[in-house]
Parts: structure tokens; C-alpha cells; sequence
């Protein structure tokens, strides 16, 4: 109940005008990154950083937050409309965000992801007050040997996700891992796979991928159809209708538990609990067949999960002082340079700031919503630019997005490289998505198997003592197999999917 | 105001030697490069100093985290870049030693790929353990040890770090045998050792000082012939016999070979004059992180000298793996 009390207080500091303009800022800032391919929410918090050296520390805390919270919302907006995540955990919204795109729902499925996403960091900011302290501590005794099987199980659901054509899955997914094996190990430090080429030092970036595999791809698809507008349906009704609203209501909630959950657990990332979410509500589904061709269900679990996972990933950072992502690492550093060291103590120190800063999560969720709505018809509407403007637009977009991220040609012509070969997986009806998870996935698999096995002196049977990470590698590892095994058995699932 | 004005007197100081590039630089965003994740204790020191330089500096300093590989991945890339003065690398001594004395590393740099500019810190090396851990003292663990060879595990900010150098000396000095788990920079290492999954961590002094005041971990000892003045009341290991065992971590900021010397200029100066601001060494001090500045020839007779020293610490680790 004392929490509650500085809560109140909190609130009451988060309102006052100041910190009402920094949180407005900040959502405001937050979304343009979004909606900026290549700039994620990480490089773009790192670059607005000096811009709050001269604000007080709440202020900049709070503005610095809405950034990032904001961007998870801004990523939707360019993933329905032309197939382009501006960030990485707008992957998944791509998926069905852009086929309801197509269908002339492009406003329907932003509206449901602004709702979804205010749910989702709403509630998460909720557990965030009441179960912070004792659920972080939980979350340490996920170990590496644990992560590693929380990878391989979503990398298994996403294969499985696949349903229609598991062999054309498995093969993405393989060259995703092999992707993301180009590089430094990032154990040992020796080059792999590098050709003696110095750009594949730092191994493939995940930006240039994403945009030629998802964003390019689909252009010279488009091209190729010759259409005049690239969405070609009426788009006045841009609000969800009811059924709309009645399939999407169980998805929010789902996504909200899944993305404030893997938002505890440190080093997953945003894309992750996303997929989950996704997967979850396919298979939940009683029409699994309709997702991939524009089920709002997909968007809403997907978008609600990232932004429960933005303000759930506060909370290891808040109670442990430990960074759970790239993002939330750059907010760490942040508070340090304001003289702040997250972690228990801070909520000694400076209880005041603390509250504020997380009453500031409610009213920045609040001011998302009320700065989003309104301008979804106006997104929507972009799509009646003709064709072959949009296809410029899009195009020169991604070059300069994938360009800027570290200022290099070389990216460019990955990313060219890479919409040539979606373009060419569309037309054989390889899934991407799998291919896109594992590139992500895959180095952070390695590091933490190898991590797990140095601890248990190389032996395997470490996942054997560990009931959580045995219970995570197996079940989706039977149904995998299942599937390939028994094809028959699943023929009702394989059937509903050509149809 | 005050910003201008120190600017001005900052442009001023060095436009005597140099007049024509020290105008021009600089005119961007300067990148920061850390060769470890965030929220370890290289990464804390290295957001402090980039706040206040860059007021100094006139120009907004970016700090990029490149972790991985006992920071080999964030050091290629500091060495690979454009030598402009406009991307700065935080090197770790003895790691950037380390990885270019091991051949197995294929090192994309060797150690004249760096012009050491300014250092800021000397941060000794601490053993801890999570605070509800049955080692009380460094004696507990070493007995623990002893009785279960290759057991006892023990995690490093990196490979061939200096923490993993410790563990190397430890064992030789008190004949034990720990499990070496090689973590990603000191984040990673706090959730390991608070969860459970590894018994203890060698680690530095600064990022640590404030867990161990809030009673989260504890300090078992430090690798260093005096005591830190941060933890005062934690042995030596030269106090606890074992005077072979100094193992330090000495962090500064490097440009690429070739770099123009009126930018190293620029930049040296602006460096120095941020670690020698009150409000730096305040924040260092709260952080636990002993400053040390050097530039110049102290600096680069510095990074030779310990160069020098890892060459034999390496040499004799090697032969241990």
C-alpha cells in the first residue's frame, strides 16, 4: 500500500505540465523513429540522448522512455502499410498487418494495434507497481540453460507455424541460423565466414535483411502485377467492425501475459515475445487457415505483446538493475549519467523519481492512444498515392534507411541482395518469417548453449536437472517431430492451409 | 551560456597550435565505441565521461555498445574505422593486449591499429559472491575448491580478460581448479552469480561498490597489493598471501592509426578536461571507479609497458588452456 501512496504522488508529478510535454515529446519522437526503417528504437533513443542533457533528470527519464515505447507503437504504421517493419518487433504485424493492408483494412488493423498496445503497456505497467520486486528475483533463476531452450522452443513454433509446408519452413529457418553465423564468434573472437570481406566482420545486419527480405520483396511483386495503386479497395470505413473488435479482444489479453512475461526474463528482445504471441493465437484459433491472409487477431496479439513487453522489460531494470535489451540498456545509461544507478536501492534513494518515472508510463500509454487514433485515417490514406510514386517512395525509404544505420554502401547492396531473394521466395511460397526469427535467434542460441555448457563442464545432461529447460526443449520438439513423422495425423491442419 | 563560453576557450586553447583543423573539428556527433554491453562497469565509466566531454567537445558523443568476445568484436570494429577523430574506442588493457597475442583470436588489428589518447581509469580486480553464498570469506571459496576440482565455477567479463587472467594466477597461486564461464561484460555476470548459476565472479571493483553497500553481494577480496579505497573493509590479495595475484583493468579512450593529429589534439584535450571536471570525478567516485588520467607519452609509455606485462601473462595462459 506504500507503493500506492508514491504511486499517487508519482502521478501527480508525471501530470504537471512540464513532464506532460517531455512524455508528449517523447511519444511523439518515439513514433517518427518507429516509422523509420533501420532506425530502431536503440540507435534512435542513443542519438536523442543529448537533447535531455540540459532537462532535469525526471524530465529526461520520462521523455527517454516515451521514446521507446513510442517506437514500438511507430514500427506498426509502415508494417501494414507497404510490408515494411520500421523496427524489429513489427516483423510479425507484417505478416497479416499488411494482407488486411491489401483487403482495404490498412485502418482497421492500426486502430486495433493502438489499442492493443495501450492494453498491453497499461496492464503491464500495472504488474510492473504490484509484482515488480519479487517477480524479477524469479526471473534470475532463468538461466542460460533456460534461455537457450526458450529459443529452440520458439524457433520450433515458428517452423511449426509454417503448418502447410514444414520442409520449405525448416529450410528457411536453416538459412537464418547460417546467416547469422557470419561474423565473430562471439565467444572465441575468430572470424567466421567472412571471405576475408571486412563489411561481414560485424556479420549480416538484421535491418538490411528485414527490409529487402519483407519490404523490397513485396515491391517488385507489385511491380511485376503492374498495379496502379498498390492497394486497390475502398478505404472510408477505416474503424474495426464488431467482428473485428470481438476477435481481437482475447488476442490483446493473451499478448499482454506473454509479452510482460518474456519481458522479465533478461536478453530476449522484443521480436521474441511477438512470435510467441502470434503463434499462441494461431493456435488458439478456431480458423487458424485465415492468418497470413489479414487476421487482425495477428496484429493485435503481436503489437499488444511488444509494448506489454517495453514496460514489462522495466522491471528487471528497476528491481536488478540489469539491462534486458538494447534499448533498455541505452535508458540504463541514461539514468547513470543523471547521477541514478538502477537497482534496488534506487527505490531507497529516490523513491519520488522512480514513481514519477513509472506513473509517467500510464500517462505516456494514455497520450500514445490519444495522439494515434486520430491520424490512422490519415496513414491509411497514403495508400491512395498512385503506384508508382508509393513504389518510389518506398524504395528510396528503405535505401537511405538501410544506408544510414552505419553509414555504408555495403548494406544497400544487402539489402537489394536480399529483395531479389524474397522476391524469388514469394514466388516458390517460402515462408520469410522463419528465416528472419532465426537470424535473430541463432547468436543468441549460440552464446547461451555455449554459455550452459561451459557451466555444467560440457556435459548435456545439464538440461536434464533443469525441469523448466527440459519442459521447454521437449514439448515443441515432440510436436515438430510429430509433424514430420506422422504428416497424416496433421492432413486436417495441411488441408484447411491449401484451401 | 556557460556551454559557449567553454567552448570558445576549449577552441581557443587548441587554436594556437592548431589553427586550421582545430576550427573545423568537430563539426558531427562523435561515436563512442564500448567494446562491452551496457551496464557493466566499462560502460558506466564511459557514459559519464561522454556526457560532460561532450560540452566540452561542442558536439554530441554517441556511445554504441559493440559486447561480445571479450570485447575483440567492439575493438575491430574501434580499429577498422574511418580515421577521422569522429568514432573514439574505449580500450580495456590488458584485453586489447590479450586478443592480439593470441593467435587463435585472427586479431583484425594489432596494437598499433590504436593511438591511445586519454586514460580515465584503473579499476582493480574483486572477487564476489552473492550475498546469501556460503563463502564468507576468499578462504571459504578457496577450500571449496580445493575439495572439488573444476567444480566451483567461476565467470569472466570475457575471454582472456583480466578477470579470466586472475582466475588463471588464482588457480596457480593457491592450486585450485575453478570452471571457467566466460560471460559478456559484468551485466551478465550479476544476473548469473544472484541467480544461482554460477558460484562466484571475478570481476572489478567499480559497478560493484554500491551492490555490496546495499548488502546485494559481497566483496570477498580484492586483487590488488593495497585496498581500494571503495571498499575498505575487503582483503588484498597480496594480505592474504598471495602477492603473485595483481590483476587491474585500465580503460581510456583510443582513436585508429592515422587519425589527424590536430583531432587527437582536440580530443585529448576535451577528455582530459572532462575527467579533471568536479562533476566527473564525483560520479566516478559514487560508481567506485579510481581515476587515473594519462595522455600524451605517460599514456602511450603506459599502454606499451602493459603490453609488455600481458605478453607474459598470455604466453603462460595459453599454455595452461
Amino acid at each position: 500500500m506504500e507503493s500506492l501512496g508514491y504511486l499517487m504522488a508519482g502521478l501527480g508529478a508525471a501530470l504537471s505540465f512540464n513532464n506532460l510535454l517531455f512524455a508528449f515529446a517523447g511519444c511523439v519522437l518515439g513514433t517518427l523513429i518507429g516509422v523509420l526503417p533501420g532506425l530502431g528504437p536503440a540507435a534512435g533513443t542513443a542519438i536523442l540522448i543529448p537533447l535531455t542533457f540540459n532537462l532535469d533528470a525526471t524530465g529526461a527519464i520520462i521523455m527517454l522512455c516515451a521514446i521507446y515505447y513510442g517506437a514500438m507503437y511507430g514500427g506498426t504504421i509502415t508494417s501494414v502499410l507497404i510490408n515494411v517493419p520500421g523496427e524489429a518487433a513489427s516483423v510479425v504485424t507484417c505478416i497479416d498487418g499488411y494482407q488486411m493492408a491489401k483487403q482495404g483494412r490498412a485502418g482497421s488493423a492500426l486502430a486495433i494495434a493502438a489499442i492493443g498496445s495501450f492494453v498491453g503497456g497499461i496492464v503491464a505497467t500495472i504488474l510492473l507497481v504490484v509484482v515488480a520486486a519479487p517477480l524479477a528475483s524469479l526471473a534470475l533463476k532463468f538461466g542460460p540453460a533456460e534461455f537457450f531452450a526458450l529459443m529452440v522452443a520458439g524457433l520450433c513454433l515458428v517452423v511449426g507455424l509454417a503448418g502447410r509446408n514444414i520442409l520449405a519452413a525448416l529450410l528457411m529457418t536453416a538459412l537464418g541460423l547460417l546467416l547469422s553465423l557470419i561474423g565473430m564468434d562471439p565467444v572465441r573472437g575468430a572470424p567466421r565466414f567472412t571471405f576475408g570481406v571486412e563489411e561481414l566482420y560485424d556479420g549480416i545486419g538484421f535491418v538490411p535483411v528485414v527490409m529487402g527480405l519483407f519490404g523490397v520483396g513485396e515491391l517488385l511483386l507489385a511491380a511485376e502485377a503492374r498495379q496502379t495503386h498498390l492497394i486497390q479497395a475502398d478505404l472510408k470505413k477505416w474503424y474495426p467492425t464488431r467482428d473485428e473488435w470481438r476477435r481481437s479482444s482475447g488476442a490483446i489479453g493473451r499478448g499482454t501475459v506473454i509479452g510482460f512475461v518474456l519481458g522479465l526474463i533478461p536478453g530476449v528482445g522484443a521480436i521474441v515475445p511477438t512470435f510467441m504471441a502470434y503463434v499462441l493465437e494461431k493456435r488458439v484459433s478456431k480458423n487458424p487457415e485465415r492468418f497470413g491472409k489479414g487476421a487482425i487477431e495477428g496484429v493485435a496479439s503481436a503489437e499488444t505483446a511488444n509494448n506489454a513487453y517495453a514496460n514489462g522489460s522495466m522491471v528487471p531494470l528497476l528491481a536488478l538493475g540489469v539491462p534486458s535489451s538494447p534499448t533498455i540498456a541505452v535508458l540504463m545509461g541514461a539514468f547513470i549519467v543523471n547521477g541514478l544507478t538502477p537497482g534496488p536501492f534506487l527505490f531507497q534513494e529516490k523513491p519520488e523519481l522512480v514513481w514519477t518515472v513509472i506513473a509517467s508510463f500510464f500517462v505516456g500509454n494514455v497520450l500514445l492512444l490519444i495522439l494515434n487514433l486520430p491520424l490512422v485515417g490519415l496513414w491509411a490514406r497514403l495508400l491512395k498515392i498512385p503506384f508508382a510514386y508509393l513504389c518510389t517512395g518506398v524504395l528510396i525509404f528503405c535505401i537511405i534507411g538501410a544506408y544510414g544505420l552505419k553509414q555504408s554502401l555495403f548494406d544497400v547492396w544487402v539489402m537489394l541482395g536480399f529483395g531479389v531473394l524474397g522476391y524469388v521466395l514469394r514466388k516458390l511460397d517460402f515462408p520469410i518469417a522463419p528465416a528472419i526469427l532465426a537470424l535473430i535467434l541463432g547468436p543468441m542460441m549460440e552464446k547461451s548453449l555455449r554459455t550452459t555448457l561451459e557451466i555444467s563442464g560440457g556435459s548435456f545432461a545439464i538440461f536434464l536437472d533443469r525441469p523448466l529447460a527440459l519442459a521447454l526443449l521437449a514439448v515443441p520438439l515432440i510436436v515438430l517431430a510429430a509433424i514430420v513423422v506422422r504428416p497424416r495425423a496433421f492432413a486436417n491442419l495441411r488441408q484447411t492451409d491449401i484451401e | 551560456m556557460l556551454r559557449r563560453r567553454t567552448l570558445i576557450a576549449a577552441a581557443g586553447a587548441t587554436a594556437l597550435a592548431t589553427p586550421a583543423f582545430a576550427q573545423n573539428f568537430p563539426r558531427k556527433a562523435v561515436q563512442m565505441i564500448v567494446a562491452f554491453p551496457a551496464g557493466g562497469n566499462t560502460d558506466i565509466g564511459a557514459r559519464i565521461l561522454a556526457s560532460i566531454a561532450e560540452k566540452d567537445l561542442g558536439q554530441p558523443i554517441t556511445v554504441v555498445n559493440k559486447g561480445g568476445a571479450g570485447g575483440q568484436i567492439g575493438f575491430t570494429e574501434g580499429a577498422r574505422a574511418r580515421p577521422d577523430g569522429y568514432t573514439v574506442t574505449f580500450i580495456n588493457l590488458p584485453s586489447v593486449s590479450t586478443i592480439v597475442l593470441d593467435p587463435e583470436r585472427k586479431a583484425a588489428f594489432k596494437m598499433d591499429s590504436f593511438v591511445p589518447v586519454v586514460n580515465q581509469v584503473l579499476d582493480p580486480g574483486v572477487v564476489w559472491v552473492k550475498a546469501d553464498s556460503p563463502y564468507k570469506t576468499f578462504g571459504d571459496l578457496l577450500d571449496a575448491a580445493r575439495k572439488a576440482p573444476g567444480k566451483i565455477s567461476a565467470c569472466t567479463t570475457g575471454i582472456l580478460s583480466d578477470d579470466h587472467l586472475a582466475i588463471l594466477m588464482i588457480d596457480d597461486a593457491a592450486k585450485v581448479d575453478f570452471r571457467i564461464v566466460h560471460f559478456e561484460g559484468s551485466a551478465q555476470q550479476l544476473t548469473g552469480v544472484m541467480g544461482g548459476h554460477v558460484d562466484c565472479a571475478f570481476d572489478n571493483v567499480g559497478g560493484i561498490v554500491k551492490r555490496v553497500k546495499s548488502g546485494e553481494l559481497r566483496a570477498l577480496v580484492v586483487t590488488d597489493d593495497v585496498r581500494s579505497k571503495f571498499l575498505p573493509d575487503v582483503p588484498t590479495t597480496k594480505e592474504l598471501g598471495f602477492p603473485s595475484v595483481i590483476s587491474s583493468s585500465t580503460r581510456g579512450i583510443a582513436v585508429p592509426k592515422g587519425t589527424p593529429a590536430d583531432a587527437i589534439k582536440v580530443l585529448e584535450t576535451a577528455f582530459l578536461k572532462a575527467i579533471n571536471n568536479p562533476e566527473h570525478i564525483k560520479k566516478m567516485d559514487e560508481q567506485g571507479l579510481a581515476l587515473k588520467p594519462m595522455v600524451g607519452a605517460e599514456y602511450a609509455k603506459y599502454y606499451a609497458d602493459s603490453h609488455a606485462a600481458a605478453t607474459k601473462y598470455t604466453e603462460w595462459a595459453l599454455k595452461q588452456r
